[in-house]
Order: C-alpha cells, then sequence, then structure tokens
C-alpha cells in the first residue's frame, strides 16, 4: 500500500523537497512538480497542500505523513503525531510592535489590558496572552500583518520573523518572544498506530540526512 | 422558513440515518445476547457529581448548563459515568458484575477540525469483576461486533496505561507530567526534550526513551518485555493480545505502548479503533477502575464506545436498505395493506404507493430508489436493477 506524503507549498517547499531526496525516498518528478498536486513516486504518493491545509490532511488520515511549520501545527491545534523537528526553516513567532509599544511590554501585565494585536495567527494569540490574563483584541489577517500598526489598525502584530529585515523595514520592534518554529514531520495517529515500520522507516531516514547535514 | 441549527448541532436523515439505525439495532441485540443490558443514561448531569470524576480532556469540553431548578448541570458528555452511578446505587456488591450497552447521543466540543458538539455513541461497559477476563470478553466482543456492523477492516491499536504509568513513577512528577502530556499531545521533539531534561534512574530512561518506538504486530510485547526484564507490567496485555490471538483475531489488533490518556482515569489496558478506509479513529475504551473507586466500587471497569454515525458511513448498510414499492392498485386500503404485511412479514422492507396510475407508480419507485416493484393487486413483481436505476425486468 502506498504512503502518502503532504508537502506544503510555498516557502518551505524547496527545503522539504530537498529533506526528501536527501533522504533517499523516491523524488522523481518533485524538484519541477509544474502544475501538478499529486505525484507518484515507487512506493510513494506526494500531494502538494498549501501549509495551512496540510494539518488537516494528515489529520483525517488522507496523508499518512507531512512536513508542516510549526507555526502552522501550532495555530491547527489538529491532532497529528509530531516525529522530527528537521529545524529547517528556522524562525520565531513574536510579537513586534512600534517602539512606542515597548513600554508597556515592560510593565506590568495590565499594562496590556485591551491591546489591539493584529495577526493571522489568532489561535496562537489567543493561547499566548490568555495564559497570562491578559485580554486583547485580536484582529485576523491574512497578510501584510506588517501594515496593521503603521495603519492604525492594531498596536502591535504576533507573526513569523526569520531575519528581523521585513520588520525593520516598517520601523517594528521584536517587543516580546512566543515560540520558535521549523518545519516538522509529523504523522497521523491512525497511521502511526497501523502503519509504525513504514511510518518509522521514513522518519529514520529524514532524521539520519537532518544529523548529517547539521554542522 | 429556513430551519437554521445551531453551529455544531446536525439532524440526521435519509441513507445515513437508516445504516445507523440498523447499526444501533445490531449492535445493542448483540451485546444483548452477551448479557448485556440496555442502559438509558439521563441526558443531563449535575457538575457537581460528575466535574471530579471525569478525564480531564472531556471537562475542557462539556456544555454546561442551568436547569430551571437552577441546579448547573452539563448535557450529558460521557455514559461510562452514569452507567458506574447507577451501578452504585442499583446493585448491592453481590449482584456484580454489572454488563451494559448504550446507544445515545452525548454532548461535547470537538476538537479541531471538528466542531460538533453533539456525536452518536454506541458503547459497552463490564462493570465490577474482580477477576481475569473482563479485557479478553471486550475487546473480543468489540472485534465480533465490528464484523456484524460490516466493519470487517477494523483494527485495534492496543496500549496499557499501567506500562507508562510505571515508567514514568521513577522520574520526578513535573518531569513525568511533561512526558505523558508529550505523548498525549503526539509530540515526539516534546517527549524526548522533557527526557533528556529529567532527572530519571538508567534503568527507565531506556525503557522511556524506547516507549515511542514500541509499537507495531504482537511482537512488540516481547521487545518491550526483553527490555524492562522480570516484573514487566504486562501481563494484562500479554493475557488479552494471546486470547484475541487464538481467536483469529492476531491480523485485527496491533500494539502500541505509547497511548496516553489521562492517567488520573485509565489504569490499565487502552485501545483505539480504526478503519483502514477513514482517517479517524472510530472510537476507543479502556479499563478505568479509578472511577469505579472513586464511587465506592470494588473490581476493575472496562468499556468502549464508537461514534455511531461513522461506524454507520463506514458499514455497507446504507447500499442495501431500499425497500420493495407496493402498488395498491386499486385496492381498497384495507386489501392492500392486508397483503402488503403478508408481503413484510418475511422482513421484506415494503413502502405503500397509493398512486391510481400504474406507469406513475413505477416511475416513482426508480426515483425513490427502491430496489423492486409489486401490484398487491396482481402480486406482478418487478426487481429494478440497481436499486432504484435501470430498466424493470
Amino acid at each position: 500500500m502506498m504512503l502518502t506524503i503532504a508537502l506544503p507549498t510555498g516557502r518551505v517547499f524547496s527545503d522539504a523537497a530537498e529533506m526528501i531526496a536527501g533522504a533517499g525516498l523516491p523524488c522523481d518528478g518533485l524538484a519541477s512538480p509544474g502544475r501538478k498536486l499529486v505525484i507518484e513516486a515507487g512506493e510513494f504518493r506526494y500531494i502538494l497542500a498549501k501549509p495551512s491545509d496540510v494539518p488537516l490532511y494528515v489529520s483525517y488520515g488522507t496523508a499518512d505523513l507531512a512536513f508542516a511549520g510549526g507555526d502552522v501545527l501550532l495555530e491547527s491545534a489538529m491532532p497529528v503525531v509530531e516525529l522530527l523537528d528537521t529545524g529547517a526553516g528556522r524562525c520565531s513567532v513574536v510579537v513586534a510592535g512600534p517602539r512606542s509599544q515597548a513600554e508597556r511590554f515592560r510593565g506590568h501585565a495590565s499594562e496590556l489590558m485591551g491591546l489591539k494585536v493584529a495577526t493571522k495567527y489568532p489561535r496562537i494569540a489567543d493561547g499566548h496572552f490568555s495564559a497570562r490574563g491578559v485580554q486583547v483584541d485580536i484582529i485576523h489577517l491574512h497578510g501584510s500583518i506588517e501594515l496593521a500598526p503603521k495603519l492604525g489598525l492594531s498596536d502591535c502584530i504576533l507573526d513569523i520573523v526569520q531575519t528581523g529585515s521585513t520588520l525593520r523595514a516598517n520601523s517594528l520592534e521584536v517587543l516580546e518572544h512566543v515560540c520558535d518554529v521549523s518545519l516538522r514531520l509529523v504523522a497521523s495517529r491512525k497511521s502511526t498506530a497501523l502503519r509504525w515500520k513504514e511510518v518509522q522507516s521514513v522518519m529514520n531516514k529524514i532524521s539520519s540526512h537532518v544529523k548529517e547535514k547539521r554542522p | 422558513m429556513v430551519n437554521r441549527l445551531p453551529r455544531g448541532c446536525v439532524n440526521v436523515g435519509g441513507e445515513l440515518a437508516s445504516a445507523m439505525e440498523e447499526c444501533r439495532r445490531i449492535f445493542l441485540s448483540f451485546f444483548e445476547n452477551w448479557g448485556y443490558s440496555p442502559f438509558l443514561p439521563s441526558g443531563l448531569q449535575l457538575l457537581e457529581s460528575a466535574w471530579d470524576k471525569l478525564p480531564s480532556q472531556v471537562r475542557s469540553r462539556l456544555v454546561a448548563l442551568t436547569t430551571p431548578y437552577g441546579e448547573p448541570c452539563c448535557l450529558r458528555g460521557d455514559i461510562t459515568l452514569a452507567a458506574v452511578a447507577y451501578l452504585a446505587s442499583h446493585y448491592a456488591p453481590e449482584e456484580q458484575p454489572l454488563r451494559i450497552c448504550y446507544c445515545d447521543r452525548v454532548y461535547m466540543k470537538s476538537a479541531p477540525p471538528r466542531t460538533s458538539i453533539e456525536s452518536f455513541q454506541i458503547g459497552a461497559e463490564l462493570l465490577g469483576w474482580e477477576g481475569e477476563g473482563a479485557d479478553a470478553e471486550m475487546l473480543s466482543l468489540l472485534l465480533r461486533v465490528l464484523d456484524a456492523l460490516g466493519l470487517e477492516r477494523t483494527t485495534i491499536a492496543l496500549g496499557d496505561s499501567t506500562f507508562l504509568q510505571r515508567a514514568l513513577a521513577s522520574a520526578e512528577s513535573a518531569a513525568a507530567e511533561s512526558l505523558a502530556d508529550a505523548l498525549r499531545k503526539g509530540s515526539l521533539p516534546d517527549y524526548f526534550a522533557a527526557l533528556e531534561k529529567g532527572n530519571i534512574p538508567d534503568f527507565y530512561r531506556t525503557i522511556l526513551s524506547a516507549i515511542p518506538r514500541l509499537r507495531g504486530d504482537i511482537s512488540v510485547l516481547s521487545e518491550a518485555e526483553k527490555l524492562w526484564g522480570r516484573g514487566a507490567p504486562l501481563s494484562a496485555l500479554k493475557t488479552t493480545a494471546a486470547t484475541l490471538e487464538s481467536q483469529g483475531y492476531g491480523n485485527r489488533i496491533s500494539i502500541d505502548l505509547s497511548l496516553a490518556r489521562d492517567p488520573g482515569y485509565y489504569s490499565g489496558p487502552l485501545f483505539e479503533v480504526y478503519s483502514w478506509e477513514s482517517g479517524r479513529s472510530l472510537g476507543g475504551g479502556g479499563r478505568y477502575d479509578r472511577l469505579l473507586s472513586s464511587c465506592g466500587l470494588k473490581g476493575q471497569a472496562m468499556g468502549f464506545a464508537l461514534d455511531l454515525e461513522q461506524a454507520a458511513s463506514l458499514s455497507s448498510f446504507p447500499s442495501r436498505r431500499s425497500p420493495t414499492m407496493a402498488w395498491a392498485g386499486g385496492l381498497s386500503p384495507e386489501e392492500a395493506l392486508r397483503r402488503a404485511a403478508d408481503l413484510s412479514s418475511d422482513g421484506t422492507r415494503i413502502e405503500m404507493n397509493w398512486n391510481g396510475d400504474r406507469n406513475a407508480s413505477l416511475q416513482a419507485a426508480e426515483k425513490r430508489g427502491c430496489r423492486s416493484w409489486v401490484d398487491l393487486a396482481s402480486g406482478t413483481a418487478f426487481t429494478l436493477f440497481p436499486a432504484g436505476k435501470g430498466g424493470a425486468s
């Protein structure tokens, strides 16, 4: 029976495809998929999916395995088994805002009450602030988050940051670190229960490749 | 008028409802034949009675409300608790064990990606037996009833909370909690990070390191036993697995010693049921002796619950329940109904048709997906191939 692996399109696709090739898994056609969304190679079927949909494919068991960003997994809160932190695409989820907001974040939690937070991660934002008992106004945006404070839509943003250059370009600075995220190898609960040997074999191959690559 | 339902609620009708009803009937009748009595719990549970006794994952998903008498309650999120309370108040110790089966709605907020707050559960519980056999009985009956429901392509992933709990007992409580939490969440990176940080004796560290990969066929039990050496807390699971294997169900069970649920609730073998046709678990169960002791009862408690809607949609019943259309054909209602009753006495499903026109009745039978059509006046019958489609023969 084929093993189905979901791969996120976009920023981290090349990392995931490189890891599959490096681990020695069949990957004909993955290097240049064109408009194809399903690619079969050997005993594997690869599904190319929007990053935010990847946890859904896994939790419904449509995909046995997948690569997914830690931010996407946290935001989806879907029941999957996280097998491996590949370390690829490492970045941080942070709260960022104009320098004028920094004082509020250095003070007592009460200073943050009613803070307007623009984000494409409403669940992570809610979890982060509500864990400290802070009630904030979460504004769910789907892109160009950095614009929100500039236009007066929000006091700050919660977003992922890799180098910080986009923040700096928009006169924003990191106010609070939320968590580190990276590309994870995940599996469906069903596949880890019923097809563990195959899942483990893929996990071990990718783990060996990741270790080889680490300096 | 639009009849909008509250978010998370569902009306079920059509073929799925028929399939669910058939599954319910088969399930309850199967368990009644094995001495399990049907149980109809109250729709509401008092929060003060339920709160401390329910697993923490269930508590956070309950639907709370206040009755017209001002009592804080929740909609029934779990039938097991009601069953145990019933046992405690209605049966003397010498009348134990109590075997019950049920089919009812339960109300709980679903985990993402689902948004439902109500679902249909079928389940069975064996309460208050102190000797061996309860685990094997429950799992063996579960596999048999899955077969009876047409769910032969299902596998039970079987674990044992005792194995993990005994290994975790060697760790400091914070480390043990982090490890159990990581397994429950399904995060191996978090699990291994917690293992690295924790102050754990080498012997148990080796076992805990191996737990995430102790999954697979029954041979995993020998591997785990070798790792632990003498006194490995696996005897209940080994006996159960061996019994199921001897019954020919060896290929329908897999072992997963990393299965983790609320340790304050589960206390022995636990399991999840998976269908090869679906990604989500069909349900699960396990041994929960602690709930019994918290209600002042002795003995073991073992039970399971399955999602009836999912079970029915995976069963073969939706496609084989199309009825025969019985056309009155000008007979008086009294005579037509008498003849239809004769026809249905052998179990044939009948749908009456009072249309005055024969051809219109035949067309209606095709449109409604009937497998056959019969003229009650003349006794002429047609089989429609496939059910409701194609020409008459």
